[in-house]
């Protein structure tokens, strides 16, 4: 191999197509920190490469992707706008260590979220419910400072560690058209202004956030890794009031991944939301002992 | 029609893309953590991210995946986004594109992809009969301008980006030196920025 070979500016073009192994990625990025003409070249040749992935025809999503989409980002904290390092922080070296995740040095706001996951309680009272009650400050948890955070963190991880959530998702409906309608329920209640949420243990183990919306009189249950239950038995929701409890829809759960259901009937302010453990089919009263109850706000 | 188009040398397709939908103005409410928002990004992008990412996948199931983890890196990192690096549709493909090969690279999905993608030809895409006016032009300018590469560029190109190979696997598949390829995929992109208009 030649010296020629090596000249990282040769590989501009194969850089731009993602052609390049992550060790001459990096190359070219450094030596395009000290070059602006190389600099410019990189981001006009990956810019030409944006037009060729215009040029694919577009595919439709399924309505299922959008909505474990958004049950997603409402748990998951964002990268905060840390003052820029210096000119020379490269959005494709952001991308580049996004991308090779087990190789690179976590970002600072995710290395803290996922090393408090683990031993955070998330059944800390102060947090789960001090939270709900500030509603505008709740939508915008993940901007605050890290520490507030440890709770939505560790439940952002629980969704980001639990792996790919399609696959495992159980849902109350079994029909595509039911699943869908619900999904789009979901999207709606996750991106309402007012949306709140609390996130509880769970009786038996496992974590659940209630996520509901007074406008849309709408609310949610999303748990990682509730438990599948035997033959015969079914997650059932309800809406809790002072006249006592009104049946919200059943589901199911897999054990591992994400689960969710969009309860069925209308959210009243105040009401409290609760699973409980039925026979199949579901009961018109409770016949058990709340797993979680949550109370709106 | 097209040919307006095509002779328009100002601003790139991107740009005038996002000069409609302002993805960047969404970019920076959901940077600043608007779930609605960044529902609206989603709504008009993803069919595209998802495209983009199942031209080189092929597999559905494995291609929205993909799509989820791109969207969910866009979330977490909209806070990064440098509009003076490029246009925000840019950056969202360039990350699409870019988890797509890893995905192809890192799982059984590369080893069959030979068979599903081999050396197919970027004219293959144009005769889907839900397309757009607006992608049918995009199409046309693009095929316009890769017929300006020699076959040799397009055919390097083509497995490069679509295929996602890396250049070593080109230069394998081509059975011509690393030095080669590299050769041809430069000076094939310096060409096709130069047909397309596209500023930096």
């Amino acid at each position: 191999m030649t010296d020629d070979d090596r000249d990282p500016r040769l590989l501009t073009g194969a850089y731009a197509l993602d052609a390049v192994s992550p060790s001459e990625a990096e190359a070219i990025e450094r030596a395009a920190d000290s070059s602006e003409s190389l600099r410019e070249e990189l981001d006009g040749l990956t810019g030409t490469a944006t037009l060729l992935g215009l040029a694919a025809t577009p595919v439709m999503p399924s309505a299922r992707l959008k909505a474990d989409l958004m049950a997603k980002i409402a748990l998951t904290p964002q990268l905060t706008n840390d003052p820029p390092a210096s000119s020379s922080t490269p959005i494709s070296a952001v991308e580049a260590s996004a991308s090779a995740a087990p190789a690179a040095p976590a970002p600072v706001a995710d290395a803290s979220a996922a090393s408090a996951a683990p031993s955070v309680a998330l059944s800390t009272e102060s947090d789960a419910v001090a939270g709900p009650r500030e509603t505008a400050a709740q939508r915008r948890w993940f901007t605050r400072p890290v520490g507030i955070l440890t709770a939505a963190a560790a439940a952002a991880a629980l969704f980001l560690g639990g792996g790919f959530v399609g696959s495992a998702l159980v849902n109350s409906g079994s029909s595509t058209t039911v699943i869908d309608a619900a999904a789009s329920q979901l999207a709606q209640l996750t991106a309402a202004d007012d949306a709140q949420r609390t996130t509880v243990a769970v009786q038996g183990g496992g974590n659940a956030t209630v996520l509901w919306s007074n406008e849309l009189g709408r609310s949610a249950v999303l748990a990682d890794g509730l438990p599948s239950l035997p033959d015969g038995k079914v997650y059932e929701a309800w809406y809790i009031d002072s006249d006592g409890a009104a049946p919200a829809g059943t589901f199911t759960a897999a054990g591992t991944g994400t689960s969710w259901h969009v309860l069925d009937g209308a959210l009243t302010p105040g009401d409290a939301v609760g699973v409980t453990v039925e026979p199949a089919g579901g009961s018109q009263a409770p016949t058990t002992d709340p797993i979680l109850v949550v109370q709106s706000a | 029609m097209l040919e307006l188009v095509s002779s328009d040398r100002g601003p790139t397709d991107a740009e005038n893309i996002d000069a409609v939908v302002s993805f960047e103005s969404l970019l920076e409410l959901v940077s600043q953590g608007d779930q609605q928002a960044f529902a609206d990004l989603y709504d008009r992008t993803a069919p595209r991210v998802l495209g983009l990412i199942k031209r080189v996948l092929v597999d559905h199931a494995q291609s929205e995946e993909v799509a989820q983890e791109v969207f969910l890196e866009i979330w977490r990192t909209a806070t990064k986004f440098d509009g003076h690096r490029g246009s925000a549709m840019s950056w969202i493909l360039t990350m699409s594109h870019r988890r797509a090969v890893d995905r192809v690279r890192s799982s059984q999905a590369g080893h069959d992809r030979d068979e599903r993608i081999g050396l197919r030809d970027i004219e293959t895409d144009y005769d889907n009969v839900s397309e757009t006016v607006e992608i049918r032009i995009e199409h046309e300018r693009v095929k316009r301008a890769m017929q300006q590469l020699t076959a040799f560029q397009r055919e390097a190109i083509s497995l490069a980006y679509y295929g996602g190979y890396s250049h070593t696997e080109i230069a394998g598949i081509l059975a011509i030196p690393v030095g080669t390829v590299k050769t041809r995929l430069r000076d094939g992109m310096i060409r096709l920025r130069d047909e397309m208009g596209v500023t930096s």
